[in-house]
């Protein structure tokens, strides 16, 4: 019982940084309608980005928000240098989930020119462990998790509450409407990718803050993670999307706490294969509503 | 310099052949598969489980046996295909798109996951060794002859293999796996059994990938998971695109023309000290690239495949919609 509750906590903070990852996903999904499967390698640059300010000032906040804007930058470069263009030119979603594998190889290949495809050990001092309830989670743990929600509440009242929120939930409902009612479908996507792309680099540097090291191909093992949970929740939406994060983390933690950590990403594909196949419109889907909530 | 020839003429028409069984899938069906150099594993791996003989400990690894070269890729193509089937049956029920190439890429992730952690099966992260000169002694060959006789062979292969897609290409077969790729309902309108037929190229497809690697495992003498690394895959998929999906003298043309990029774009480099992966990492960036420019720019291909118009076509251009 008493593993039953360590794992718990351990699955709260793969939870927290998979909703995080997922949800950003999920965004570039929603105002594109392509994947883009080099979205794990924004948090690979996040890690490096906060590393590297890291080991200069000494700051973990500096280094926060250093994977952030890193991340920002590089999601808004991927969309106005490859995704933008290819979507505009109406390439087929299978066209532009080639592309962006091509760009994914690209980004870790140099990477790897920079700085090396070994691992860089990359740890905070956890503090002591306390129990907090039922669990027994470190500090940082707790940072994790509250930032996650932080986040996620913030987010909620960009989608829900603001006049770009509003034109985001257009463009993703249907772009050429969308653009009609005058809304600039490209610059609200352009802007959308660097929302998520702060969040997905701040995912990339908690993920190597909590696994403790990194090297430039893991961001690309951690998508196949935020696939499985994008999917599950339903692709480009958001809220279904942070459901299926907590779950699919959970699942995770479970089976990887009880088999072999080793197997976990195969884990994470049968439950995606099983998810396609039974309910390939996600989970939590109803007919009726298929955009943001 | 011959030895260098010999390595690259052997290893290009075996490169051909997997280009040539992907082609099948992605270019005729048209479903992008990742789970493609899984079944080139297969085919490699299953060679050697079935050559090399018992395994001596601290190796684990299933059968063991030491069949004649032949006969092991006979079974080896069959377990590749039989794995195709078993991945097809899943994937192509209903899938179609980026959902068809997602469930690939998770299928090949639990074949590498296997392959590479579940020791009891090919041995781990170490992989399997030991197929030296398979039929050398048939015919008395040392280690330089085997080269040529290997190449040859190779090129043989590449060669029937080529005909083969030559022959299908313009098949009965060959146009229902188009019309599929065009258009599934007007196919099923005329009566094809989509999944059936999907089903069919998918399987043929895993097995050309199979026969592949039990050449490519005689090439090699060993496999392990460092061999299924992105490079070799994506290069792989760069070739089919740069060359024309569809058109066999395009695939063709593609490996040609990704084997001079692999090996020359880096040549007048110089070695960096002390970082050995910097050509290799450049390499990788050069192929991105190259299959991201042709996404954008040309996406059929230098050799496009031949459409075939209607010569008389009834409706107006105007009449048409977009």
């Amino acid at each position: 019982m008493n593993e039953a509750l360590l794992t718990l906590g351990f699955a709260l903070v793969t939870a927290s940084i998979l909703a995080l990852s997922a949800v950003a996903f999920t965004l570039e999904y929603a105002v594109t309608n392509v994947a883009n499967v080099s979205h794990g390698e924004i948090l690979t640059v996040g890690a490096y980005a906060a590393y590297l300010v890291h080991e200069r000032t000494g700051s973990a906040i500096a280094a926060a928000i250093a994977a952030a804007l890193a991340g920002g930058f590089v999601a808004l470069a991927m969309h106005s240098a490859v995704i933008g263009p290819f979507v505009r030119f109406g390439a087929s979603p299978t066209i532009v989930f080639i592309a962006t594998l091509g760009v994914s190889f690209m980004i870790q290949n140099t990477l790897v020119i920079f700085f090396g495809a070994s691992n860089v050990a990359y740890t905070l001092d956890p503090g002591a462990p306390r129990h907090l309830g039922p669990f027994l989670l470190t500090p940082l743990d707790l940072e994790i998790i509250a930032s996650a929600i932080a986040i996620t509440l913030v987010l909620y009242v960009v989608i829900s509450r603001t006049r770009f929120g509003k034109a985001l939930r257009a463009v993703s409902q249907n772009r050429e409407l969308a653009r009609v009612t005058g809304i600039n479908a490209t610059r609200v996507a352009a802007a959308t990718f660097f929302l998520a792309g702060l969040i997905a680099g701040y995912a990339g540097f908690i993920l190597a803050e909590s696994v403790g090291s990194f090297n430039p191909y893991f961001g690309f093992s951690f998508f196949l993670i935020t696939l499985t949970a994008a999917v599950a929740g339903g692709l480009g939406k958001a809220f279904g999307t942070m459901v299926g994060a907590v779950l699919v983390g959970f699942i995770l933690e479970f089976a990887g706490g009880y088999v072999s950590a080793s197997y976990n990403l195969a884990f994470a594909f049968a439950i995606l294969a099983i998810v396609i196949l039974v309910r390939p419109r996600g989970l939590f889907t109803n007919a009726r509503r298929t955009v943001f909530e | 310099m011959s030895a260098y020839i010999v390595s690259i003429l052997t290893e290009g028409a075996i490169f051909g052949i997997m280009a040539l069984g992907l082609n099948v899938i992605w270019g005729w069906s048209g479903d992008f598969d990742l789970a493609y150099y899984g079944y080139i594993a297969i085919g490699a791996y299953m060679t050697l489980v079935l050559t090399i003989g018992p395994a001596v400990a601290p190796a684990h690894y299933i059968l063991g046996l030491q069949l004649p070269y032949p006969l092991a890729v006979v079974i080896a193509v069959l377990s590749a295909m039989a794995v195709g089937l078993v991945v097809g049956l899943i994937a192509l029920r209903h899938l179609r798109g980026i959902y068809f190439s997602i469930v690939t890429l998770g299928a090949v992730y639990v074949m590498y996951v296997l392959a590479g952690q579940y020791v009891p099966l090919f041995d781990g992260y170490n992989g399997l060794s030991g197929l030296f000169d398979p039929m050398g002694d048939w015919f008395g060959l040392d280690y330089l002859s085997y080269q040529w006789f290997l190449m040859g062979l190779c090129l043989v292969m590449f060669a029937l293999v080529l005909l083969f897609m030559w022959r299908l290409s313009g098949s009965r077969f060959g146009m229902a796996l188009r019309t599929l790729r065009e258009d599934e309902r007007a196919a099923a309108a005329f009566g094809r059994d989509i999944y059936r037929l999907k089903l069919k190229g998918y399987v043929l497809g895993a097995g050309v990938g199979g026969f592949a690697g039990a050449l490519f495992a005689a090439y090699l003498s060993a496999f392990n998971p460092s061999a299924w690394s992105p490079v070799e895959i994506i290069v792989l998929y760069a070739a089919v695109l740069v060359g024309g999906r569809g058109n066999i003298w395009g695939v063709v043309l593609g490996v040609f023309i990704m084997g001079l990029v692999v090996q020359e774009s880096t040549r007048f480099l110089p070695e960096v000290p002390g970082h050995p992966q910097i050509v290799l990492a450049l390499r990788g960036v050069i192929i991105g690239l190259v299959l991201v420019l042709f996404l954008r720019f040309r996406p059929q291909g230098l050799l496009p495949e031949r459409r075939y118009v209607d010569p008389e076509p009834k409706l107006e251009p105007a009449t048409r919609t977009a």
